[in-house]
Protein backbone atom coordinates (compact mmCIF):
# COMPACT_ATOMS: atom_id res chain seq x y z
CA UNK A 1 0.00 0.00 0.00
CA UNK A 2 1.25 3.56 -1.05
CA UNK A 3 2.33 5.24 2.06
CA UNK A 4 0.63 8.68 3.07
CA UNK A 5 4.01 10.21 4.12
CA UNK A 6 7.29 9.66 3.59
CA UNK A 7 10.11 10.99 4.21
CA UNK A 8 13.54 10.41 3.47
CA UNK A 9 16.78 11.95 5.18
CA UNK A 10 15.38 15.28 5.58
CA UNK A 11 17.45 18.22 6.92
CA UNK A 12 16.39 21.90 7.75
CA UNK A 13 18.53 24.41 8.28
CA UNK A 14 17.91 27.80 9.03
CA UNK A 15 20.38 30.49 9.54
CA UNK A 16 20.43 32.97 12.70
CA UNK A 17 21.35 36.20 11.73
CA UNK A 18 23.15 38.75 14.66
CA UNK A 19 21.70 42.51 14.57
CA UNK A 20 23.62 43.72 11.79
CA UNK A 21 21.95 40.93 9.29
CA UNK A 22 24.85 38.36 8.90
CA UNK A 23 24.92 34.75 9.56
CA UNK A 24 25.93 34.25 13.00
CA UNK A 25 25.08 30.11 13.18
CA UNK A 26 23.40 27.76 10.94
CA UNK A 27 20.77 26.13 12.99
CA UNK A 28 19.61 22.47 12.06
CA UNK A 29 16.21 21.88 13.53
CA UNK A 30 15.29 18.78 11.61
CA UNK A 31 18.57 16.33 11.24
CA UNK A 32 18.17 13.37 9.11
CA UNK A 33 14.87 12.10 10.12
CA UNK A 34 13.47 9.26 7.88
CA UNK A 35 10.25 8.01 8.77
CA UNK A 36 7.15 6.24 7.02
CA UNK A 37 3.23 6.63 7.88
CA UNK A 38 0.45 4.10 6.82
CA UNK A 39 -2.20 5.80 5.25
CA UNK A 40 -5.48 5.41 8.39
CA UNK A 41 -2.38 5.88 10.88
CA UNK A 42 -2.48 7.30 14.33
CA UNK A 43 1.13 8.47 14.55
CA UNK A 44 2.19 10.84 17.33
CA UNK A 45 5.59 12.83 17.04
CA UNK A 46 6.46 14.02 20.95
CA UNK A 47 9.41 16.56 21.55
CA UNK A 48 10.08 19.00 24.11
CA UNK A 49 10.38 22.83 22.87
CA UNK A 50 12.84 23.55 20.09
CA UNK A 51 12.91 19.65 19.52
CA UNK A 52 12.26 20.49 15.93
CA UNK A 53 8.98 18.71 15.81
CA UNK A 54 6.53 21.58 14.67
CA UNK A 55 9.27 22.25 11.27
CA UNK A 56 8.85 19.15 10.31
CA UNK A 57 5.09 19.39 10.17
CA UNK A 58 5.30 22.64 8.53
CA UNK A 59 7.35 20.06 5.81
CA UNK A 60 4.25 17.51 6.09
CA UNK A 61 2.12 20.71 4.55
CA UNK A 62 4.76 22.36 1.97
CA UNK A 63 4.95 25.62 3.97
CA UNK A 64 8.98 24.60 4.90
CA UNK A 65 11.10 23.21 1.99
CA UNK A 66 13.42 20.76 2.56
CA UNK A 67 17.44 21.71 3.25
CA UNK A 68 18.49 18.23 1.80
CA UNK A 69 16.37 15.01 1.59
CA UNK A 70 12.79 14.67 0.32
CA UNK A 71 9.09 14.61 1.67
CA UNK A 72 6.49 12.73 -0.09
CA UNK A 73 3.22 12.93 0.90
CA UNK A 74 0.53 10.20 -0.75
CA UNK A 75 3.49 10.28 -3.30
CA UNK A 76 3.85 13.89 -4.23
CA UNK A 77 7.31 15.82 -3.39
CA UNK A 78 6.68 18.91 -1.75
CA UNK A 79 8.85 20.56 -3.81
CA UNK A 80 6.90 20.46 -7.30
CA UNK A 81 5.09 23.60 -7.00
CA UNK A 82 2.67 22.22 -9.58
CA UNK A 83 1.41 19.21 -7.04
CA UNK A 84 1.15 22.28 -4.02
CA UNK A 85 -2.67 22.47 -3.61
CA UNK A 86 -3.09 18.98 -3.82
CA UNK A 87 -0.36 18.30 -0.96
CA UNK A 88 -1.91 20.88 0.75
CA UNK A 89 -5.30 19.44 -0.02
CA UNK A 90 -4.36 15.85 1.55
CA UNK A 91 -2.34 17.24 3.92
CA UNK A 92 -4.71 19.63 6.65
CA UNK A 93 -3.00 21.60 9.23
CA UNK A 94 -4.40 22.52 12.35
CA UNK A 95 -2.31 24.76 14.10
CA UNK A 96 -1.36 26.14 17.75
CA UNK A 97 -3.07 29.38 18.08
CA UNK A 98 -6.82 29.07 17.48
CA UNK A 99 -7.25 32.48 16.81
CA UNK A 100 -4.77 33.38 14.18
CA UNK A 101 -5.76 30.86 11.79
CA UNK A 102 -9.67 30.92 11.30
CA UNK A 103 -10.18 33.99 8.65
CA UNK A 104 -14.18 34.60 8.10
CA UNK A 105 -16.29 36.05 10.26
CA UNK A 106 -19.09 33.42 10.33
CA UNK A 107 -18.38 29.58 11.31
CA UNK A 108 -19.44 27.94 8.23
CA UNK A 109 -18.16 30.63 5.91
CA UNK A 110 -14.35 29.64 7.54
CA UNK A 111 -15.25 25.97 7.62
CA UNK A 112 -15.96 26.75 3.86
CA UNK A 113 -12.69 28.60 3.30
CA UNK A 114 -10.61 26.02 2.13
CA UNK A 115 -12.90 24.33 -0.16
CA UNK A 116 -13.84 27.57 -1.98
CA UNK A 117 -10.19 27.71 -2.50
CA UNK A 118 -10.37 24.87 -4.05
CA UNK A 119 -13.25 25.90 -6.38
CA UNK A 120 -15.62 23.46 -5.33
CA UNK A 121 -18.71 24.63 -7.03
CA UNK A 122 -21.63 26.19 -4.37
CA UNK A 123 -23.83 23.55 -4.28
CA UNK A 124 -21.62 21.20 -3.25
CA UNK A 125 -19.93 23.63 -0.71
CA UNK A 126 -22.90 23.36 1.36
CA UNK A 127 -23.27 19.59 2.23
CA UNK A 128 -19.36 19.82 2.45
CA UNK A 129 -19.71 22.06 5.52
CA UNK A 130 -22.88 20.91 7.03
CA UNK A 131 -21.32 17.53 7.15
CA UNK A 132 -17.70 18.25 8.41
CA UNK A 133 -19.35 20.62 11.31
CA UNK A 134 -21.63 17.48 11.99
CA UNK A 135 -18.35 15.99 12.20
CA UNK A 136 -16.89 17.51 15.12
CA UNK A 137 -20.30 18.73 16.65
CA UNK A 138 -20.28 22.21 15.99
CA UNK A 139 -23.64 22.09 13.72
CA UNK A 140 -25.35 24.65 16.32
CA UNK A 141 -22.62 27.11 16.21
CA UNK A 142 -22.37 27.36 12.10
CA UNK A 143 -24.18 30.97 12.27
CA UNK A 144 -22.01 32.27 15.38
CA UNK A 145 -19.04 34.26 15.21
CA UNK A 146 -15.50 32.71 15.52
CA UNK A 147 -14.82 35.45 17.84
CA UNK A 148 -17.98 33.67 20.43
CA UNK A 149 -16.30 30.16 20.47
CA UNK A 150 -14.49 28.88 22.88
CA UNK A 151 -10.89 27.90 22.35
CA UNK A 152 -11.52 23.76 21.79
CA UNK A 153 -14.40 24.59 19.71
CA UNK A 154 -12.38 26.98 17.60
CA UNK A 155 -9.51 24.35 17.13
CA UNK A 156 -13.09 21.99 16.30
CA UNK A 157 -13.57 24.40 13.50
CA UNK A 158 -10.45 24.36 12.06
CA UNK A 159 -10.78 20.40 11.95
CA UNK A 160 -13.83 21.32 10.31
CA UNK A 161 -12.36 23.38 7.68
CA UNK A 162 -9.42 20.83 6.93
CA UNK A 163 -12.79 17.84 6.26
CA UNK A 164 -14.63 20.06 4.18
CA UNK A 165 -11.38 20.25 1.92
CA UNK A 166 -11.75 16.39 2.20
CA UNK A 167 -8.45 15.67 3.60
CA UNK A 168 -6.88 12.22 3.78
CA UNK A 169 -4.67 13.45 6.44
CA UNK A 170 -4.95 15.92 9.62
CA UNK A 171 -1.45 17.34 11.43
CA UNK A 172 -1.97 18.59 14.56
CA UNK A 173 0.68 20.87 15.07
CA UNK A 174 0.58 21.26 18.96
CA UNK A 175 -3.15 22.19 18.50
CA UNK A 176 -3.98 21.54 22.43
CA UNK A 177 -1.26 23.67 23.77
CA UNK A 178 -3.54 26.44 24.31
CA UNK A 179 -6.45 25.12 25.48
CA UNK A 180 -7.72 23.81 28.65
CA UNK A 181 -8.39 20.24 30.14
CA UNK A 182 -12.02 20.50 28.93
CA UNK A 183 -11.15 22.02 25.06
CA UNK A 184 -8.21 19.89 24.44
CA UNK A 185 -10.01 16.74 25.54
CA UNK A 186 -12.79 17.91 22.99
CA UNK A 187 -9.90 17.91 20.14
CA UNK A 188 -8.83 15.12 21.06
CA UNK A 189 -11.87 12.93 20.95
CA UNK A 190 -12.90 14.23 17.54
CA UNK A 191 -9.73 13.53 15.90
CA UNK A 192 -9.99 9.91 17.63
CA UNK A 193 -13.08 9.60 16.26
CA UNK A 194 -12.30 10.70 12.68
CA UNK A 195 -9.50 8.45 12.60
CA UNK A 196 -11.47 5.34 13.86
CA UNK A 197 -14.59 6.22 11.79
CA UNK A 198 -13.34 8.18 8.66
CA UNK A 199 -9.93 6.20 8.60
CA UNK A 200 -8.76 9.99 8.44
CA UNK A 201 -4.58 10.09 9.28
CA UNK A 202 -3.59 11.53 12.18
CA UNK A 203 0.17 13.28 12.94
CA UNK A 204 -0.68 14.51 16.35
CA UNK A 205 2.51 16.77 17.58
CA UNK A 206 2.39 17.14 21.07
CA UNK A 207 4.71 17.61 24.08
CA UNK A 208 1.73 15.98 26.58
CA UNK A 209 2.89 12.14 26.81
CA UNK A 210 -0.99 11.86 27.96
CA UNK A 211 -2.67 12.74 24.96
CA UNK A 212 -0.31 9.97 22.69
CA UNK A 213 -1.44 6.95 24.44
CA UNK A 214 -4.19 6.24 21.99
CA UNK A 215 -1.41 6.78 19.18
CA UNK A 216 -0.90 3.45 16.78
CA UNK A 217 3.10 4.56 16.59
CA UNK A 218 5.07 7.79 18.34
CA UNK A 219 8.01 9.41 17.33
CA UNK A 220 9.89 11.06 20.01
CA UNK A 221 12.75 13.50 19.09
CA UNK A 222 15.26 15.53 20.41
CA UNK A 223 17.44 18.06 18.61
CA UNK A 224 15.69 18.24 15.61
CA UNK A 225 16.42 13.57 15.27
CA UNK A 226 13.83 11.06 16.25
CA UNK A 227 15.59 9.16 18.86
CA UNK A 228 12.87 7.00 19.82
CA UNK A 229 9.95 5.22 17.79
CA UNK A 230 7.71 2.51 18.53
CA UNK A 231 4.11 1.84 20.17
CA UNK A 232 3.45 3.66 23.16
CA UNK A 233 4.20 1.03 25.61
CA UNK A 234 7.74 0.50 23.81
CA UNK A 235 8.00 4.18 24.29
CA UNK A 236 6.80 4.55 28.15
CA UNK A 237 9.13 1.84 29.00
CA UNK A 238 12.10 4.02 28.13
CA UNK A 239 12.05 6.66 31.02
CA UNK A 240 15.49 7.97 31.16
CA UNK A 241 15.53 8.83 27.74
CA UNK A 242 12.25 10.16 27.51
CA UNK A 243 13.20 12.21 30.75
CA UNK A 244 16.58 13.22 28.62
CA UNK A 245 14.64 14.85 25.97
CA UNK A 246 12.51 16.73 28.36
CA UNK A 247 9.68 14.80 28.70
CA UNK A 248 7.61 13.56 31.25
CA UNK A 249 5.89 10.05 31.67
CA UNK A 250 2.10 10.16 32.23
CA UNK A 251 1.06 9.97 35.86
CA UNK A 252 0.06 6.22 35.81
CA UNK A 253 3.98 5.06 34.35
CA UNK A 254 5.51 7.78 36.72
CA UNK A 255 3.56 5.75 39.76
CA UNK A 256 4.95 2.50 38.34
CA UNK A 257 7.94 3.40 37.99
CA UNK A 258 7.93 4.90 41.94
CA UNK A 259 6.63 1.59 43.22
CA UNK A 260 9.05 -0.21 40.97
CA UNK A 261 12.02 2.04 43.28
CA UNK A 262 10.61 0.97 46.21
CA UNK A 263 10.84 -2.61 44.99
CA UNK A 264 7.19 -3.72 44.09
CA UNK A 265 7.69 -5.85 40.72
CA UNK A 266 5.08 -3.85 38.58
CA UNK A 267 5.27 -3.56 34.93
CA UNK A 268 6.18 -0.07 34.06
CA UNK A 269 4.19 0.33 30.66
CA UNK A 270 0.97 0.78 32.20
CA UNK A 271 -0.61 3.33 30.07
CA UNK A 272 -3.85 4.37 32.28
CA UNK A 273 -4.50 4.39 35.63
CA UNK A 274 -7.26 2.21 34.97
CA UNK A 275 -4.38 -0.45 33.65
CA UNK A 276 -2.19 0.50 36.46
CA UNK A 277 -4.95 -0.78 38.80
CA UNK A 278 -4.79 -3.71 37.47
CA UNK A 279 -1.75 -4.43 37.22
CA UNK A 280 -1.54 -4.04 41.01
CA UNK A 281 -4.67 -6.14 41.82
CA UNK A 282 -3.13 -8.68 39.81
CA UNK A 283 -0.26 -8.78 41.77
CA UNK A 284 -1.90 -8.67 45.33
CA UNK A 285 -1.98 -5.07 45.92
CA UNK A 286 -5.78 -3.77 46.01
CA UNK A 287 -7.41 -0.44 47.70
CA UNK A 288 -6.76 -1.46 51.09
CA UNK A 289 -3.09 -0.82 51.35
CA UNK A 290 0.08 -2.36 50.28
CA UNK B 1 -17.88 44.14 27.75
CA UNK B 2 -14.78 44.96 24.99
CA UNK B 3 -15.55 41.89 22.78
CA UNK B 4 -18.60 43.37 22.04
CA UNK B 5 -17.60 45.68 20.51
CA UNK B 6 -18.35 45.19 16.79
CA UNK B 7 -17.20 47.80 13.58
CA UNK B 8 -20.38 49.24 12.07
CA UNK B 9 -24.29 48.99 13.83
CA UNK B 10 -25.82 46.38 12.35
CA UNK B 11 -29.08 46.13 14.19
CA UNK B 12 -30.50 42.13 13.60
CA UNK B 13 -33.75 41.58 12.59
CA UNK B 14 -36.03 40.20 9.66
CA UNK B 15 -37.18 42.70 6.94
CA UNK B 16 -37.57 43.14 3.26
CA UNK B 17 -33.98 45.57 3.59
CA UNK B 18 -31.98 43.67 5.65
CA UNK B 19 -32.75 40.71 2.83
CA UNK B 20 -32.20 42.93 -0.08
CA UNK B 21 -28.25 42.19 -2.35
CA UNK B 22 -26.03 44.41 -0.28
CA UNK B 23 -24.85 45.62 -4.05
CA UNK B 24 -28.69 47.14 -4.51
CA UNK B 25 -28.23 48.76 -1.21
CA UNK B 26 -24.93 50.01 -1.74
CA UNK B 27 -25.55 51.72 -5.26
CA UNK B 28 -29.30 53.34 -3.75
CA UNK B 29 -27.55 54.41 -0.86
CA UNK B 30 -25.38 56.45 -2.94
CA UNK B 31 -28.26 57.64 -5.08
CA UNK B 32 -30.40 58.62 -1.98
CA UNK B 33 -27.00 60.50 -0.97
CA UNK B 34 -26.68 62.24 -4.55
CA UNK B 35 -29.92 63.01 -4.77
CA UNK B 36 -29.87 65.07 -1.48
CA UNK B 37 -27.61 67.80 -3.55
CA UNK B 38 -29.68 68.16 -6.19
CA UNK B 39 -32.34 70.73 -4.68
CA UNK B 40 -31.59 73.57 -3.02
CA UNK B 41 -35.90 74.20 -2.27
CA UNK B 42 -37.90 72.91 0.13
CA UNK B 43 -40.02 71.06 -2.37
CA UNK B 44 -37.19 68.46 -2.58
CA UNK B 45 -37.74 67.12 1.22
CA UNK B 46 -41.60 66.48 -0.16
CA UNK B 47 -39.80 63.64 -1.97
CA UNK B 48 -36.75 62.82 -0.32
CA UNK B 49 -38.33 62.37 3.16
CA UNK B 50 -41.27 60.21 2.04
CA UNK B 51 -38.87 57.78 0.72
CA UNK B 52 -36.67 57.53 3.69
CA UNK B 53 -39.42 57.32 5.85
CA UNK B 54 -40.54 54.51 3.48
CA UNK B 55 -37.58 52.70 3.65
CA UNK B 56 -36.94 52.95 7.03
CA UNK B 57 -40.45 51.83 7.70
CA UNK B 58 -39.46 48.41 5.91
CA UNK B 59 -36.79 48.13 7.41
CA UNK B 60 -38.07 47.73 10.94
CA UNK B 61 -34.89 49.28 12.59
CA UNK B 62 -36.18 52.16 15.27
CA UNK B 63 -35.93 55.26 14.37
CA UNK B 64 -33.92 56.33 17.31
CA UNK B 65 -31.18 54.05 16.36
CA UNK B 66 -30.57 55.97 13.01
CA UNK B 67 -30.80 58.86 15.52
CA UNK B 68 -27.62 57.78 17.02
CA UNK B 69 -25.56 58.22 13.77
CA UNK B 70 -26.40 62.37 14.44
CA UNK B 71 -24.34 62.33 17.45
CA UNK B 72 -20.52 62.34 16.75
CA UNK B 73 -21.55 65.10 14.22
CA UNK B 74 -23.66 67.19 16.32
CA UNK B 75 -21.23 69.97 16.56
CA UNK B 76 -21.31 70.55 12.83
CA UNK B 77 -24.70 70.74 12.58
CA UNK B 78 -24.82 73.58 14.81
CA UNK B 79 -21.91 75.10 13.46
CA UNK B 80 -23.00 75.57 10.09
CA UNK B 81 -27.11 76.34 11.21
CA UNK B 82 -25.54 79.21 13.11
CA UNK B 83 -22.94 80.39 10.18
CA UNK B 84 -26.34 80.20 7.51
CA UNK B 85 -28.24 81.55 9.82
CA UNK B 86 -26.58 84.59 10.71
CA UNK B 87 -24.49 85.21 7.92
CA UNK B 88 -26.91 85.12 4.80
CA UNK B 89 -27.95 88.67 2.80
CA UNK B 90 -31.54 88.84 2.21
CA UNK B 91 -34.61 90.40 3.84
CA UNK B 92 -33.88 91.30 7.42
CA UNK B 93 -36.47 89.63 9.67
CA UNK B 94 -34.95 90.46 12.97
CA UNK B 95 -31.86 92.95 14.11
CA UNK B 96 -30.17 92.56 17.41
CA UNK B 97 -27.24 95.17 17.01
CA UNK B 98 -24.80 93.47 14.65
CA UNK B 99 -26.77 89.99 14.78
CA UNK B 100 -28.84 90.12 11.86
CA UNK B 101 -31.49 87.17 10.73
CA UNK B 102 -32.60 87.23 6.63
CA UNK B 103 -35.65 85.32 5.33
CA UNK B 104 -33.04 83.59 2.95
CA UNK B 105 -30.91 82.94 6.18
CA UNK B 106 -33.28 80.62 7.53
CA UNK B 107 -34.50 78.97 4.80
CA UNK B 108 -30.95 77.97 4.19
CA UNK B 109 -30.44 76.77 7.74
CA UNK B 110 -33.49 74.42 7.45
CA UNK B 111 -32.27 73.27 3.82
CA UNK B 112 -28.88 72.60 4.40
CA UNK B 113 -29.18 70.95 8.10
CA UNK B 114 -32.33 68.72 6.69
CA UNK B 115 -30.03 67.58 4.05
CA UNK B 116 -27.35 66.98 6.08
CA UNK B 117 -29.60 64.57 8.54
CA UNK B 118 -30.90 63.34 6.25
CA UNK B 119 -27.69 62.02 4.25
CA UNK B 120 -26.48 60.64 8.01
CA UNK B 121 -29.27 58.81 9.10
CA UNK B 122 -29.78 57.76 5.49
CA UNK B 123 -26.03 55.83 5.46
CA UNK B 124 -26.60 54.55 8.60
CA UNK B 125 -30.03 53.07 7.71
CA UNK B 126 -27.49 51.24 4.82
CA UNK B 127 -25.03 50.02 8.08
CA UNK B 128 -27.70 49.04 10.36
CA UNK B 129 -28.64 46.73 8.04
CA UNK B 130 -26.14 45.03 6.33
CA UNK B 131 -23.58 42.59 7.99
CA UNK B 132 -19.89 43.94 7.45
CA UNK B 133 -19.42 40.87 5.63
CA UNK B 134 -21.87 41.66 3.31
CA UNK B 135 -21.16 44.61 2.72
CA UNK B 136 -17.46 44.33 1.86
CA UNK B 137 -18.82 41.10 -0.54
CA UNK B 138 -20.75 43.84 -2.41
CA UNK B 139 -17.99 46.48 -2.33
CA UNK B 140 -15.41 43.01 -3.76
CA UNK B 141 -18.91 42.52 -6.80
CA UNK B 142 -19.20 46.29 -7.67
CA UNK B 143 -15.64 47.43 -7.91
CA UNK B 144 -14.91 44.15 -9.76
CA UNK B 145 -14.52 45.72 -13.30
CA UNK B 146 -11.47 47.55 -11.89
CA UNK B 147 -9.66 44.22 -12.26
CA UNK B 148 -9.15 45.16 -15.62
CA UNK B 149 -7.10 47.22 -14.98
CA UNK B 150 -5.20 45.82 -12.21
CA UNK B 151 -6.76 47.08 -9.10
CA UNK B 152 -6.40 44.21 -6.43
CA UNK B 153 -10.21 43.75 -5.57
CA UNK B 154 -9.97 40.84 -4.34
CA UNK B 155 -7.72 41.16 -2.09
CA UNK B 156 -8.67 44.80 -0.68
CA UNK B 157 -11.87 43.01 -0.10
CA UNK B 158 -10.00 40.15 1.78
CA UNK B 159 -8.23 42.40 3.80
CA UNK B 160 -11.35 44.07 5.02
CA UNK B 161 -12.73 41.08 5.77
CA UNK B 162 -9.73 39.85 7.98
CA UNK B 163 -9.43 43.41 9.30
CA UNK B 164 -12.71 43.19 10.67
CA UNK B 165 -12.15 39.37 11.71
CA UNK B 166 -9.56 40.53 13.91
CA UNK B 167 -10.07 44.03 15.42
CA UNK B 168 -12.06 42.52 18.39
CA UNK B 169 -8.86 40.34 19.22
CA UNK B 170 -6.77 42.95 18.94
CA UNK B 171 -9.04 45.10 21.11
CA UNK B 172 -9.32 41.97 23.43
CA UNK B 173 -5.18 42.22 23.62
CA UNK B 174 -5.10 46.01 24.44
CA UNK B 175 -6.98 45.91 27.45
CA UNK B 176 -5.01 42.70 28.47
CA UNK B 177 -1.81 44.61 27.46
CA UNK B 178 -3.20 47.48 29.91
CA UNK B 179 -4.03 45.81 32.43
CA UNK B 180 -0.45 43.89 32.47
CA UNK B 181 1.37 47.36 32.50
CA UNK B 182 -0.81 48.91 34.86
CA UNK B 183 0.35 45.81 37.59
CA UNK B 184 3.43 47.11 36.74
CA UNK B 185 2.79 50.55 37.70
CA UNK B 186 1.97 52.28 34.31
CA UNK B 187 -0.26 54.94 34.55
CA UNK B 188 -2.63 55.65 31.59
CA UNK B 189 -5.03 58.29 33.72
CA UNK B 190 -3.42 61.03 34.80
CA UNK B 191 -0.87 63.83 33.44
CA UNK B 192 -1.12 66.04 30.61
CA UNK B 193 -2.24 65.20 27.37
CA UNK B 194 1.49 65.26 25.61
CA UNK B 195 2.51 62.59 28.83
CA UNK B 196 -0.72 60.22 28.72
CA UNK B 197 0.48 60.01 24.53
CA UNK B 198 3.86 58.85 25.80
CA UNK B 199 2.05 56.57 28.22
CA UNK B 200 0.46 54.73 25.41
CA UNK B 201 3.75 54.05 24.38
CA UNK B 202 4.11 50.69 26.71
CA UNK B 203 0.80 49.62 24.91
CA UNK B 204 1.59 50.09 21.64
CA UNK B 205 4.51 48.37 21.10
CA UNK B 206 3.86 45.11 22.03
CA UNK B 207 0.16 45.36 20.32
CA UNK B 208 2.40 45.83 17.74
CA UNK B 209 4.41 42.94 17.70
CA UNK B 210 1.81 40.43 18.49
CA UNK B 211 0.06 42.38 15.88
CA UNK B 212 2.53 41.17 13.31
CA UNK B 213 3.34 37.77 15.02
CA UNK B 214 -0.83 36.69 14.25
CA UNK B 215 -0.23 38.15 10.85
CA UNK B 216 2.53 35.82 10.23
CA UNK B 217 0.11 32.69 11.81
CA UNK B 218 -2.86 33.77 10.06
CA UNK B 219 -0.74 33.70 6.29
CA UNK B 220 0.40 30.17 7.10
CA UNK B 221 -2.63 29.00 7.89
CA UNK B 222 -4.00 30.66 4.52
CA UNK B 223 -1.23 28.61 2.36
CA UNK B 224 -2.00 25.48 4.60
CA UNK B 225 -5.83 25.81 3.22
CA UNK B 226 -4.56 26.33 -0.38
CA UNK B 227 -5.46 30.16 -0.49
CA UNK B 228 -3.89 31.32 -3.68
CA UNK B 229 -5.68 34.88 -4.63
CA UNK B 230 -9.18 35.08 -5.83
CA UNK B 231 -8.85 33.38 -9.50
CA UNK B 232 -10.60 30.36 -9.04
CA UNK B 233 -12.52 30.64 -6.00
CA UNK B 234 -16.04 29.91 -5.35
CA UNK B 235 -18.45 30.93 -2.51
CA UNK B 236 -20.48 29.49 -0.19
CA UNK B 237 -23.37 32.17 -0.48
CA UNK B 238 -22.31 33.62 -3.79
CA UNK B 239 -24.84 36.94 -4.03
CA UNK B 240 -27.54 36.59 -6.72
CA UNK B 241 -30.33 39.66 -7.53
CA UNK B 242 -33.88 38.22 -6.96
CA UNK B 243 -37.24 39.99 -7.52
CA UNK B 244 -36.71 41.81 -4.85
CA UNK B 245 -33.77 43.36 -5.45
CA UNK B 246 -35.60 44.58 -9.22
CA UNK B 247 -38.07 45.82 -7.27
CA UNK B 248 -35.90 48.31 -5.04
CA UNK B 249 -34.41 49.56 -8.03
CA UNK B 250 -37.64 50.03 -9.36
CA UNK B 251 -38.71 52.24 -5.86
CA UNK B 252 -35.47 53.88 -6.18
CA UNK B 253 -36.40 55.14 -10.05
CA UNK B 254 -39.79 55.92 -8.66
CA UNK B 255 -38.20 58.18 -5.96
CA UNK B 256 -36.30 59.84 -8.65
CA UNK B 257 -38.66 60.80 -10.98
CA UNK B 258 -40.81 62.09 -8.16
CA UNK B 259 -37.72 63.97 -6.88
CA UNK B 260 -37.89 65.58 -10.43
CA UNK B 261 -40.85 66.58 -11.07
CA UNK B 262 -41.76 67.70 -7.91
CA UNK B 263 -38.46 70.61 -8.32
CA UNK B 264 -39.91 71.34 -11.47
CA UNK B 265 -43.67 71.94 -10.17
CA UNK B 266 -42.97 73.55 -6.73
CA UNK B 267 -41.53 76.29 -6.51
CA UNK B 268 -40.44 76.45 -2.71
Amino acid sequence: MKKIVEIKNLVHEYARRDSEGNVAEIVRAVDSVNLEIEPGAFVAVLGANGSGKSTLAKHLNALLMPTEGTVLIDGKNTEDREKLLDIRKTAGMVFQNPDNQIVANVVEEDVAFGPENLGVPTEKLEKRVHDSLKAVDLFEERKKSPNRLSGGQKQRAAIAGILAMRSKCIILDEATAMLDPVGRKQVLQAVLELNREEHITVILITHFMEEVIEADQIFVMKQGEVVLSGTPRQVFSRKELLEECGLTLPDAARIAWGLKLKGLSVRTDVLSMQELEEELNGIGVSHGGV
Amino acid sequence: MIRDITIGQYYRTESVIHRLDPRVKIVGTLCYMISLFTFQSFAGYLAAIPFFAFVLLLSRVPFSYTVKGLKPVFVMLILTSVLNLFWTEGTVIVRLGFVVVTWEGLKRMIVISLRLILLIIGASVLTLTTTPNQLTDGLEHLFSPLKKVHVPVHEIAMMMSIALRFIPILIEETGRIMKAQTARGADFETGSVLRRIKNMFPIFIPLFVSAVHRAGDLADAMDARCYHGGAGRTKLHPLHYTGRDSAAFFVLLLYLLLLYFVKRYIPY
